[in-house]
């Protein structure tokens, strides 16, 4: 169980200009996927241990995988965090949460300041989840820090051949993240990965995708979406709703994610799309489709940037110097003019 | 439709009636075949009037959607699934039939089941279980139930595993791996099904079966 990893050069680079706080929602940066790389492999769920901590790990994973549990408290719409990290944020190439892990502590010069796990965490409650952030310290982020922390730990002790207890944490500890030198790590891994190793783990976020040969088109990715993507997420993008839960997820609209979602940026859908859709399948479309069929996903009005302070074109010079549609000409009006509330009550 | 309207309403006067006088039925056999839609007659001998299904001969059509089974019509008529009996069948429900024949299983009611949805367990053990909830990641194999819904119950183009027939259910997993089912966008069923085991297949027909209403006493 040997881990392949390498560092990519320039790889905190980051196309948003963002200037004043808060967005923690920057993506883990995009590099390119190394087809001889070898992933990470956490323990089976099963081995999760007994006990507080172990409670602990088991919410995490229960609210990642059915996040509609938090419905009018912290999530605003009809995803749940597995709708993106495939796998219950396992999977490598699909945002895995134990490379997430690894690298927050994270400095991040558009704010000047260390974001932490927990803060990475609640911009997916604010953005992605279209909802408001749970406290810091609150059960969800220490639940959800410590099955990240599991996954992430258990995956480092397989490669190593170490004994599969993973040492506990507390919360306070838990929420911070694994990229700090205090980190308590086996001293088996601290010697063979530094810092800067653990922190860019090999199929962290979603690989990068190479530039279409020709510039992305909302007519032809109408037509990938109809061909390809309509039958699970529907032709008006809705999604398709089971037993009162949207078994496959809204595109846009009021149920999905916001205007300051890392996913509404064409290049991470692209990004996204090309390596993860349809499910269970990967790299079904070409390289120009999937940045087509972002485009056009992301050219429909969905809820608002929760940044927005009336001026629409504020929140575009601020926030949306990237590929994105924001304040761009949509159908019949200008996008996120018309954009959907923030953490609306379902009913 | 307004012949469909009245069929149902039909219906749901014949369950009141007989509730309360369960002894005298309220339609005889023959009055409750007269009541379906003509184009519908030809799928009731084995698929029952009320689209409950005959065992492994006709699977329940109760609970599927109506886009669902005309898709499925289609289907069969262009070979994209091979079935002697279902290929014949499909082939005399043609032009506005296929609709009408559709809406009219696809209203018919299912039981509630109670509810599985994802993550309310986190050790699973049952093989089937797993897949249904978890799937295997390190085939690819996502969750059924990310596609199919809480328990399999379906909507839409995915079809309700829950209560449907296993050895129809097994029979249909073997047809998507020989390819004598086809015609799902981008062969995502096609995909899925190739990767499962005999073993798995058994034990996912079985499972997805038992989905039921539990009877409350």
């Amino acid at each position: 169980m040997k881990l392949f990893y390498y560092l990519a050069a320039g790889m905190f680079i980051n196309s948003v200009t963002a200037a004043e706080l808060p967005d923690r929602q920057a993506q883990i940066p995009a590099i390119a996927k190394d087809p001889t790389a070898l992933y990470l492999q956490p323990s089976a769920l099963s081995t999760i241990p007994g006990g507080e901590f172990g409670d602990k790990v088991r919410l995490g994973y229960q609210l990642f995988v059915n996040s509609q549990q938090m419905r009018d408290q912290q999530v605003g719409n009809e995803l749940n965090c597995v709708n993106c990290h495939m796998n219950a944020g396992n999977k490598a190439n699909a945002s895995p949460l134990w490379a997430a892990y690894m690298a927050y502590p994270a400095y991040r010069k558009k704010n000047d300041k260390v974001n932490s796990y927990e803060e990475r965490i609640q911009g997916c409650f604010t953005y992605s989840m279209n909802g408001t952030a749970p406290a810091s310290g609150s059960k969800e982020l220490v639940a959800i820090s410590a099955y990240s922390y599991w996954l992430a730990m258990s995956g480092l002790m397989n490669q190593f051949d170490l004994d599969n207890k993973v040492p506990e944490l507390s919360d306070t500890e838990l929420v911070k993240g694994g990229n700090r030198e205090d980190f308590p790590l086996p001293v088996e891994v601290k010697s063979k990965l530094d810092q800067k190793a653990l922190a860019s783990l090999a199929g962290r976020g979603f690989p990068k995708l190479a530039k279409p040969e020709q510039a992305y088109s909302l007519e032809r990715g109408e037509v990938v979406y109809l061909a390809h993507c309509q039958t699970c997420h529907g032709v008006d993008g809705q999604g398709i709703k089971m037993a009162d839960v949207s078994a496959l997820p809204p595109l846009w609209g009021p149920q999905s994610y916001n205007w300051g979602a890392g996913m509404h940026r064409v290049n991470t859908a692209a990004n996204f799309i090309y390596e993860n859709m349809p499910l269970g399948k990967s790299i079904q479309l070409s390289v120009q489709q999937a940045w087509d069929v972002a485009a056009y996903v992301n050219s429909h009005e969905r809820p608002q940037d929760p940044r927005y302070k009336g001026n629409l074109s504020d929140t575009q010079k601020s926030y949306h110097q990237h590929d994105g549609y924001y304040g761009k000409a949509g159908a019949g009006s200008v996008l996120g003019s018309k954009a959907y509330p923030n953490a609306p009550a379902s009913k | 439709m307004k012949f469909l309207v009245k069929v149902v309403t039909t219906m749901t006067v014949v369950v009141t009636s007989s509730t309360a006088l369960a002894s005298i039925p309220a339609q005889s056999p023959k009055e409750l075949l007269q009541s379906i839609p003509a184009q519908a007659q030809v799928c009731v001998s084995c698929h029952g009037v009320n689209g409950e299904g005959l065992g492994v001969a006709g699977p329940k059509l109760a609970g599927l959607s109506s886009e669902y089974i005309a898709n499925q019509l289609t289907l069969f008529q262009i070979g994209s699934r091979q079935n002697p009996t279902m290929m014949a069948m499909a082939a005399t429900v043609q032009g506005d039939a296929i609709k009408l024949v559709s809406d009219y299983f696809a209203a018919k009611p299912v039981k509630e089941i109670t509810l599985q949805y994802r993550g309310d367990k986190v050790v699973i053990t049952d093989v089937a279980e797993k897949l249904a909830y978890q799937g295997d990641w390190s085939r690819d194999i996502p969750a059924c139930t990310s596609c199919h819904g809480p328990s399999g119950i379906g909507a839409e183009n995915f079809p309700r595993l829950a209560g449907q027939e296993p050895t129809y259910l097994k029979n249909q997993l073997l047809a998507w791996q020989n390819g004598t089912r086809k015609g799902d966008v981008d062969n995502m069923m096609g995909n899925i099904a190739n990767k499962l085991t005999a073993e798995e297949i058994n034990a996912l027909s079985q499972y997805f079966s038992a989905q039921i209403p539990v009877v409350k006493k």
